[in-house]
């Protein structure tokens, strides 16, 4: 495997150099990322694993860590993962984007969405050995220099989120649709974003800010009106 | 009321604080969090939902690869009452190793008989839940005036049975805690709607003195109530750190997250009311049980299975009530969004309509005649201009088609209200202020809330106010509950910058030190920030809200397919503090209340004692497709004070849908939620084989049963001090 | 989840032969990571397929269509010459799930997929499917389950492409051992109805290469479903339905019941009823009758029977219009 580095110039993550300057030997720091720690599980997949690479012609990787090379938000990083850690895991415990959630971990409620190659898709239900070649784009990766885009803004006007432990996801699903359909209608809109759910119910304002975005006016819902005389009906 | 009626911030649309960081994904939840060395923890749960558990071994999960602690969390046997039921924990290096090492436990156990569902656990021969008392707890009980009189001589009476599902209140966020001992002093990241209880629970569970243990809860993905209890698995997370003596992070799985961190407890209500031929009620009975879970015990809080109040909204001078808990081998209840209250306004709201078709009267009209609540009659008639009522109701069942269109209508009451809350300012000489209060923002918006307040109080920007909320070394305050939230910071931030001004002004001599001479006050100051505190003081924030929605939804015939078109919400708010923010919570109320209506329901298995449904794939929550049109209509009453409306706005939602598709039909559901099974039930569209005329039976004697059962004075005194967080 | 290896097969051949060691064959991942992560089953090695020459294209020609076994739903969804050649199969894809998972999930995956039984999908419920002694849904809650059910598992089939295709006419080409083998949509199912532990007749090592659509003149489709939501939602029911209309005739029709059996459900007595006829209320009354009338509903999930009889009604009426 040749040895990466990010564009940044940080050292990849395969490299000794890389552990931490603490008393933490190699080892436990690898075993820290939870990548190394051969489980006895791993033993018995392994033994298959071994006898492939004796008779089969494509090469088979795991079920140790293999390395694996994400390509994330425009930067390439490699990472030692066992064939089944998931993306959402990868970039959560090992990549240290925790923008992505995991509400569900079953491909249910959108809240891990992040872009492959700008298609949307769940992160959890994707394995990591698998995103390798597309480029991965996450909620960190949208804002240029830290500025919010224009979606992202209109969320945090329209209230487009209230606990915001959906928004990640709901912002990357919208994120692809407007680039593939910069003025949604209404009815676009919500069918883009039938794979996220919010527990809180934020969805109207959700869909003020995909629409504001689109350059779609929109009016909220809610009329304001006084009463200084509320005591007599 | 002080509060300003000419204001600059109060009322109008701000922006949350924390929703560019949420935007951008870098907002910090409990579950992003990694204290540097931190071990993943893991439960093992019990596989049966009755058991005596004899003995646990640990030791080939503790030799496991990368695992680091090991823990039981009874010691010695224990009975097992739930599927899921909390046995032992493991932390480890990473979530896999964690992962692999729990399938290495081993248990002795031996299984007992266990009863799920209510109208089995019912019956004198099911399996106790608890073995020394019955699973039916003694019934509390109301009686006022002489009912049967009033009955007989009633004009019009109809009786129903109404049922209830068990509703999960599944906040995105799951349940997460990290324990970290650093010297003798714990830190806390916890998921929590009260970061001051938490603290007192965990120094009491750890056995450490209060000032030991610090809790951070910077951000929070929803809680509705099931993360006001300290469930077990923050003390085992605490345990594990203990043992481990690393930090330690526990994160729920959303298939955890189904079984044993609270849910709203089921009903089964027998109804009968009585009017007097203007439609003016006269008496009222009802006989009711639901189960809160295993915990059906005098230790239970029930999430308010009997805590409902009867006859809901609409007096009569008559009645009868008889309530009671039910236990069965399930994963306990707990306060969900308005305990008790779309469960009981789902029964007496659709009652009623029985009552007004009878009588031959509009719904709304004879909501009009029996309302006491001035407010919320002007609401219903606010309500029902705007949404075209008149127009739009027709006899149940006359819509033509077999798409189907109804109309209905349900209000609610909710006794929000503040209480107790400190805060402090500090003003910086630059002019740059600092507002400090220990609440919690569960995603309500409650930190913002603290900057509007402070920042028309200062006669300053919001943006130019820094809030520190979610840690107990602020200024504490309590519990995020019973709406109860804004109301109870909002006067305390109120008090403390009145005071600030005050001190500005002696210190500064400027008469009046916001705006213009703001920094010319403040660079009076000294050297050292001046720290101001304050505290929720009566006067500014009141309870009582009341509110009303209207519904309209098609129903198709042919396949029992119910769509909500329309949802019409009147919502009485006091002094509004932030209106976006008030109506992203009206929203999502009813957006809820449309799960509740419509699709969400705990499954149990009567045969293996699982929950079948624990997902979102099978429990099914509202989704952008399934929202209708929403219009809202706040009613700004400024002398009123500041009101929650966190809650009172789901209560409404489901009652009006029910009674929206019971117009639009002709025969009404009456249990929820309303699924295309029942619709086509309801319409005798089954083939005539498949009607159960069992279950009619055994509700029949189920209710005979409670109306027996022995009777003990409502509302016990326990948990007094959280029940009020909600009464 | 277990660990496993990993594997990118390059040819069906060798795809075949590294299923044989405790393999199973992975395209979008969506239904097996589900069945992994609740450990219902322990693959040593996952193969995946994604790869295979010629698994991604869709092939139009005039006498018959062949679609990629690695085509995503979300591609069958968009194509514009397919939508207007198979509306039925467009409309059934662009319902499965969400976006997110159309972007992913595959042609094959979805007519492999396994059981949505709940007992099934539970991690602590060995039931008749996983090799244990009862089907906890024949007694138990079996509102989702089958009206018909052969031989003692009511799971039925719930993939939306496998109803659109048996209405279709489709086959599938699948590689067994060395050499493909075809199968009708009939056959790729039959083992569920028979076998209690079947998901479809394929065996582990079986792979499927691609999907063949006889294209008929005038031949038009259509499919419907219906689910407790409005979206993201597993069909209660489906219906699909095909048919040459000539004159306002139907000719050669189709009519097939999803989420109803074990397999796609047709029944040839409504077919045959069909042809030739004009559509009237009446006539599709007794189609809906016909493919209804060995019915045994089971005590939740009788609503299914009205559902159905709505559907063929609706289904058969979009043809003609
Ligand atoms: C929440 C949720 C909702 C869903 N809703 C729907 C729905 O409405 N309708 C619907 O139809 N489905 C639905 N699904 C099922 C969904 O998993 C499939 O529709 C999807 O198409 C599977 O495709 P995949 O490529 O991801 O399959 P994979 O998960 O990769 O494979 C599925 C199975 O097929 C096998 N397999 C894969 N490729 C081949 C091949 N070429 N030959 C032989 N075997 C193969 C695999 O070994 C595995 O057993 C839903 C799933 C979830 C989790
Ligand atoms: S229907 Fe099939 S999968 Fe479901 S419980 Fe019965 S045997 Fe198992
Ligand atoms: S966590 Fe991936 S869809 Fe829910
Ligand atoms: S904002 Fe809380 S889940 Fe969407």
């Amino acid at each position: 495997m040749k040895r990466l580095f990010s564009k940044k110039g940080s050292p990849a993550r395969d490299d000794p150099a890389a552990a931490p300057a603490s008393g933490v030997s190699r080892r436990d720091f690898l075993k820290g990322l939870g990548t190394t720690a051969l489980s006895a599980a791993a033993m018995s997949a392994g033994s298959v694993a071994k006898e492939l690479e004796q008779t089969s012609t494509e090469r088979v990787y795991g079920p140790g860590p293999v390395p694996v090379i994400l390509s994330i938000n425009g930067e390439k990083q490699i990472f030692q993962l066992e064939p089944r850690v998931t993306l959402l895991e990868a970039l959560r415990t090992q990549a240290g984007l925790t923008g992505a959630k995991e509400p569900c971990d079953r491909a249910a409620c959108g809240a891990c969405t992040v872009l492959l190659d700008d298609v949307p898709v769940y992160a959890c239900s994707l394995l990591a050995i698998e995103a390798q070649g597309a480029e991965i784009t996450t909620i960190e990766g949208i804002a240029k220099d830290g500025r919010l885009t224009k979606l992202q803004q209109a969320f945090v006007q329209k209230d487009g989120l209230q606990c915001g432990y959906c928004t990640p996801g709901m912002v990357m699903t919208l994120t692809a649709l407007l680039r593939r359909n910069p003025h949604p209608t209404e009815a676009e809109v919500r069918k883009a974003c039938s794979g996220n759910l919010c527990r809180c119910g934020s969805y109207p304002r959700i869909f003020a800010a995909a629409l504001d975005t689109g350059g779609a006016p929109t009016v909220s819902k809610l009329e304001v009106i006084t009463l200084h005389d509320h005591a007599v009906a | 009321m002080p509060w300003p009626s000419a204001s600059k911030h109060l009322g109008k649309p701000t922006p949350r604080l924390d929703g560019p960081a949420k935007a951008a994904g870098r907002a910090k939840y409990t579950t992003d969090i990694a204290p540097a060395g931190v071990l993943y923890g893991a439960i093992f749960r019990s596989k049966w939902p009755a058991a005596r558990i004899r003995s646990i071994n640990l030791e080939k999960a503790k030799a496991a690869p990368g695992i680091k602690a090991a823990i039981r969390v009874h010691e010695g046997e224990h009975q097992v009452r739930y599927y899921g039921e909390e046995l032992a924990a493991l932390a480890g290096m990473s979530r896999q190793a964690v992962l692999d090492a729990l399938r290495l436990i081993e248990v002795e156990a031996m299984p007992l008989p266990f009863t799920v569902n209510e109208l089995d656990a019912i019956q004198p021969d099911a399996p106790r839940v608890v073995a020394e008392r019955p699973n039916l707890g003694p019934a509390e009980s109301e009686k006022t005036g002489d009912v049967d009189a009033a009955f007989a001589a009633a004009a019009a009476v109809v009786e129903g049975t109404f049922t209830t599902q068990v509703e999960i209140h599944h906040p995105l966020e799951p349940h997460a805690d990290i324990v970290a001992l650093e010297g003798d002093e714990y830190t806390a990241w916890c998921s929590t709607q009260g970061i001051f209880e938490t603290r007192n629970d965990l120094a009491k569970s750890l056995g450490v003195p209060q000032n030991k243990v610090r809790v951070l809860c910077e951000h929070m993905g929803g809680g509705f109530g099931s993360k006001i209890e300290n469930w077990a698995n923050r003390v085992i997370c605490a345990r594990l750190a203990q043992a481990a003596g690393a930090p330690v992070k526990l994160v729920l799985t959303r298939f955890e997250q189904a079984l044993s961190v609270g849910n709203r407890p089921s009903s089964f209500q027998k109804l009968k009311l009585a009017a007097d031929a203007s439609g003016k009620l006269t008496a009222f009975e009802m006989v009711m049980f639901g189960t809160p879970g295993h915990a059906a015990g005098p230790e239970d809080m029930g999430g308010g299975v009997t805590f409902l109040p009867a006859p809901y909204i609409y007096p009569a001078p008559n009645t009868r009530v008889k309530k009671s808990k039910l236990a069965v081998n399930a994963g306990p209840a707990t306060w969900m969004r308005a305990p008790g209250h779309p469960v009981a306004s789902f029964g007496m709201e659709s009652i009623l309509d029985e009552l007004a078709v009878k009588l031959g009267m509009d719904p709304v009209e004879i909501r009009l005649k029996n309302d006491p609540h001035p407010i919320r009659c002007r609401e219903y008639l606010i309500g029902a201009e705007k949404f075209g009522w008149k127009d739009k109701y027709r006899k149940p069942g006359s819509s033509p088609g077999p798409v189907k269109v109804g109309v209905g209508c349900a209000g609610a009451g909710w006794m929000s209200g503040g209480e107790g809350t400190q805060a402090e300012v500090q003003v910086n000489p630059d002019g740059t202020v600092e507002v400090r209060c220990g609440t919690q923002d569960l995603g309500t918006g409650s930190r913002t809330v603290v900057a509007v307040v402070a920042a028309e109080m200062l006669g300053l920007d919001p943006a130019q106010i820094t809030v520190r909320v979610g840690d107990t070394r602020l200024p504490p305050s309590g519990l995020s509950g019973g709406s109860a939230t804004t109301a109870s910071v909002a006067p305390a931030i109120y008090d403390a910058c009145e005071k600030t001004l005050a001190e500005l002004k002696k210190l500064s001599g400027i008469e009046d030190p916001r705006g213009a001479r703001w920094l010319e006050a403040c660079g009076k100051i000294g050297s050292n920030p001046l720290v101001v505190a304050g505290k929720w003081r009566d006067g500014l924030s009141t309870g009582g809200a009341g509110g009303v929605q209207f519904a309209e939804v098609a129903v198709d015939t042919d396949t029992g397919f119910v769509k909500v078109r329309k949802i019409l919400c009147v919502q009485d708010c006091g002094t509004v503090v932030n209106k976006l923010t008030c109506e992203s919570q009206l929203n999502g109320g009813i957006i809820m209340g449309i799960g509740y209506a419509l699709y969400e329901q705990r499954i149990m298995d009567a045969r293996s004692g699982v929950v079948l449904n624990p997902n979102f794939e099978t429990y099914k929550l509202t989704g952008a497709a399934d929202t209708p049109d929403i219009e809202l209509i706040l009613l700004d009453m400024p002398e009123r004070g500041v009101i929650g409306v966190g809650e009172p706005a789901t209560v409404p939602t489901a009652a009006a849908i029910a009674n929206a598709v019971a117009n639009a039909l002709g025969v009404r559901v009456t249990s929820l939620p309303i699924t295309p099974d029942k619709v086509l039930a309801a319409l005798g569209k089954l083939p005539k084989a498949a009607s159960q005329p069992t279950e009619g039976r055994m509700l029949d004697e189920a209710f005979a049963r409670v109306a027996l059962a022995p009777v003990i004075p409502p509302a016990s005194p326990a948990n007094v001090r959280r029940r009020k967080a909600y009464a | 989840m277990k660990p496993f290896a990993y594997v990118i097969a390059q040819t069906p051949e060798s795809a075949v032969e590294l299923a044989r060691n405790q393999g199973r064959f992975i395209a979008g991942g969506i239904d097996l990571l589900g069945e992994l992560k609740e450990h219902l089953a322990e693959p040593k090695l996952l193969v995946n397929v994604k790869v295979l020459p010629g698994t991604q294209e869709i092939t139009p020609a005039a006498d018959r269509w062949v679609i990629g076994a690695n085509v995503t739903l979300a591609a069958l969804a968009a194509h514009a010459g397919l939508r207007q050649t198979f509306p039925g199969l467009a409309e059934a894809a662009g319902e499965v799930g969400s976006p997110q998972m159309r972007n992913i999930a595959t042609v094959g995956g979805n007519l492999a997929q396994h059981s949505r039984c709940w007992y099934y999908r539970h991690r602590d419920i060995r039931c008749l499917k996983k090799g244990g002694a009862t089907c906890y849904a024949r007694e138990g809650e079996n509102k989702y389950h089958s009206l018909f059910s052969g031989a003692t598992c009511l799971s039925p089939v719930v993939s939306n492409l496998a109803v659109a295709l048996t209405a279709l006419g489709a086959s599938v080409v699948v590689q067994r051992g060395a050499k493909p083998a075809t199968l009708t949509m009939a056959q790729l199912y039959e083992s569920a109805w028979e076998n209690p532990r079947a998901h479809h007749s394929l065996k582990p090592t079986d792979l499927i290469l691609r999907v063949e659509i006889p294209a008929v003149a005038g031949r038009r489709s259509t499919y419907l479903q219906m689910g407790e939501k409005s979206g993201f939602d597993w069909a209660l029911v489906s219906c699909a339905a095909a048919a040459r209309v000539e004159g306002g005739t139907l000719h050669d029709t189709r009519v097939v019941l999803g989420a109803v059996a074990p397999i796609p459900w047709q029944v040839d007595e409504a077919n045959a009823w069909l042809e030739g006829k004009v559509l009237t209320d009446e006539v599709a009354a007794q189609a809906a009758n016909l493919i209804l009338r060995d019915a045994e509903p089971l005590a939740h999930n009788a609503y299914k029977v009205p559902l159905a009889r709505a559907l063929v009604r609706r289904a058969l009426a979009k043809l003609v219009t």
